[in-house]
């Protein structure tokens, strides 16, 4: 009876999450999957069962490739670097340091600002003629760059605002988990001589691995999902050089009209991100439960 | 443990170098805000303006109800916060400290929808915000993200520390499982909520993409797109008008963390998030 009454509660405590987790997340995921599945366009103003054809034509669909190789590019290129020198900072700033405060906050403010603002900011410190970017390489003797307005350089000035953006969040996650390292492990490769790289790769590196796994779950989230900056500053060009997945599933519903199409890309995505779950969690899963209780 | 004197001296150095280029951009926003726009149009790199241009801020405000778009923001910032709250506290604590059947494949759903962001299920959560009516309300910007998968866990992380000698005590003393919840769990549980209220305000503050898709009319706008929508009306011709704006956009959020940053930084550093 009490078991009864208890199972009673955890239900009642749990149904208005669950309520709005079902209708938020997982009902559209499951209509999305089904509306994939359909011609739904312009020409076909009602959904229309069309199996696989959706995912046929992307297939052989240029632009397709092109889009996932620069998601892949993207998220790749903005994850493993932000990540490697987050560290090495918040183990700098965490071994007691004058002025930790001034140094956690030049780190970390571009995380709070909101990205639409960021985006306006490095439109201007990119901008070809009046931007501060341009004017120091021209300064330096260099030859200006294009940087948003060039196929060979817009993906890679999103790239480097969003490392600009990203740094510090990451950086304190790290910060958090340093504080659980025991430091007389430190003593100890000290008096055996140990210099700074070394101690830190030794003993450092290892113990924050619980800890880079919940960063590198942030950053795929942060960087699979990338759109306010493309939508702003570039809208996914010159010629499609900088667009990717979310931008183009925002182009496809938001400005073609083909509902089909923006679902089966929704489809393609979320199946992406569940096998990157699967694969992040079936590697390390036992080490997280581990950790976590 | 002393550090070696030339070790203590290069990470110095290293630190102020990529402090200095990480705050860069953010003098650059002020300074060019606070510009007269002739002053703007020219090659010359000055960091400090000639004269302090104040009345840029007045002239955006002319342009774009940018006190409107404050006022929408902090509702939907603290409406979405204020509902969180309600929905992940309980299940944060039916999953840290009560049995019951299904609890585990309840939990995978709230860890899973981490793995998904709204954005990334944009269209349908967009057809469905259109069914039920919500286009262009504050409740639809802000009804989407209530529940929360992260909040949920990091919670229950810090629930399942609290010792359960302690709740057998209150049940002993006759306190139901929400006073238990309200009196005891809460409060120890503080430095937590306090980070996830952060992290959720810091969030929901700089959200774009979906008040992008719902919004039609100033009166529901928040800033991030009242700053997208002034932008185009200005087609990128005034900078120092643009970076008012932008600042004017990032100022209270920047103030409110540094307001806090005491405890803000103390919390985040000692609660919650421990991978």
């Amino acid at each position: 009876m009490r078991e009864k009454l208890e199972q009673f509660r955890a239900y009642l405590f749990l149904i208005p999450g669950l309520f709005f987790l079902m209708l938020f997340t997982y009902l559209p995921i499951l209509w999305s999957s089904w509306l994939s599945f359909n011609r739904w366009n312009l020409l076909s103003p009602k959904p229309k069962f069309a199996g696989w054809e959706n995912f046929i034509e992307l297939w052989h669909h240029d632009v397709f490739w092109l889009i996932m190789k620069n998601t892949f590019f993207f998220v790749s290129i903005s994850i493993f670097p932000t990540m490697f020198l987050a560290l090495v900072f918040a183990i700098m700033i965490d071994e007691r340091l004058k002025g930790r405060v001034y140094y956690i906050y030049s780190f970390f403010y571009p995380t709070l600002i909101p990205m639409a603002a960021a985006a306006m900011l490095w439109v201007y410190i990119y901008s070809p003629n009046l931007g501060i970017l341009n004017i120091l390489l021209a300064k330096l003797g260099l030859p200006k760059l294009g940087w948003l307005g060039s196929s060979a350089t817009s993906l890679w000035a999103l790239i480097i605002m969003t490392f600009w953006k990203n740094l510090g969040f990451f950086m304190l996650i790290y910060l958090a988990g340093l504080q659980n390292v025991n430091r007389e492990l430190y003593e100890a490769a000290y008096i055996d001589g140990a210099g700074w790289w070394r101690r830190h790769i030794s003993i450092t590196f290892p113990l924050v691995g619980p800890t880079s796994l919940f960063v590198l779950v942030t950053a795929i989230i942060l960087t699979f999902r990338v759109f306010d900056q493309i939508h702003l500053m570039t809208e996914g060009g010159p010629g499609n050089s900088s667009n990717v997945i979310v931008y183009y599933i925002f182009e496809n519903g938001f400005k073609f009209f083909d509902w089909g199409r923006a679902t089966s890309l929704t489809t393609i995505l979320v199946c992406i991100l569940l096998t990157l779950t699967l694969i992040i969690f079936g590697i390390f899963g036992k080490r997280i439960t581990y950790t976590a209780d | 443990m002393e550090e070696k004197k030339y070790e203590v001296v290069i990470k110095i150095f290293v630190l102020q170098l990529a402090a200095i280029i990480m705050i860069l951009p953010f003098v650059w926003l002020v300074s060019t805000a606070l510009k007269n726009p002739s002053e703007v149009f020219t090659e010359n790199l000055t960091l400090l303006p000639e004269t302090f241009r104040w009345a840029n801020f007045v002239e955006i405000m002319d342009q774009a109800p940018f006190w409107l778009y404050m006022g929408n923001t902090i509702i939907v910032c603290v409406g979405i916060l204020i509902i969180q709250l309600f929905l992940v506290i309980p299940a944060a604590y039916a999953f840290a400290r009560l049995d019951f059947p299904g609890k585990d494949v309840m939990f995978l759903l709230f860890v899973i929808q981490i793995m998904l962001p709204l954005e990334s299920i944009i269209i349908p959560n967009y057809l469905i915000t259109k069914k039920l009516g919500l286009l262009n309300t504050r409740t639809g910007l802000i009804l989407p993200f209530v529940a929360s998968g992260f909040g949920t866990f990091m919670l229950r992380q810090t629930f399942k520390q609290i010792p359960q000698s302690l709740e057998d005590a209150a049940l002993m003393d006759g306190a139901g499982h929400l006073r238990f919840i309200w009196h005891v769990l809460i409060p120890l549980s503080r430095p937590t909520i306090v980070t996830f209220s952060m992290i959720s305000i810091a969030t929901h503050w700089n959200d774009y993409f979906w008040p992008l898709i719902i919004t039609d009319t100033d009166e529901v706008r928040t800033l991030t797109i009242g700053l997208g929508m002034f932008v185009q009306q200005e087609s990128g011709s005034d900078w120092s008008l643009l970076m008012a704006a932008t600042l004017f956009v990032c100022a209270p959020i920047i103030a409110f963390f540094l307001a806090t940053q005491k405890t803000f930084i103390k919390n985040f550093l000692t609660s919650g998030i421990k991978g």
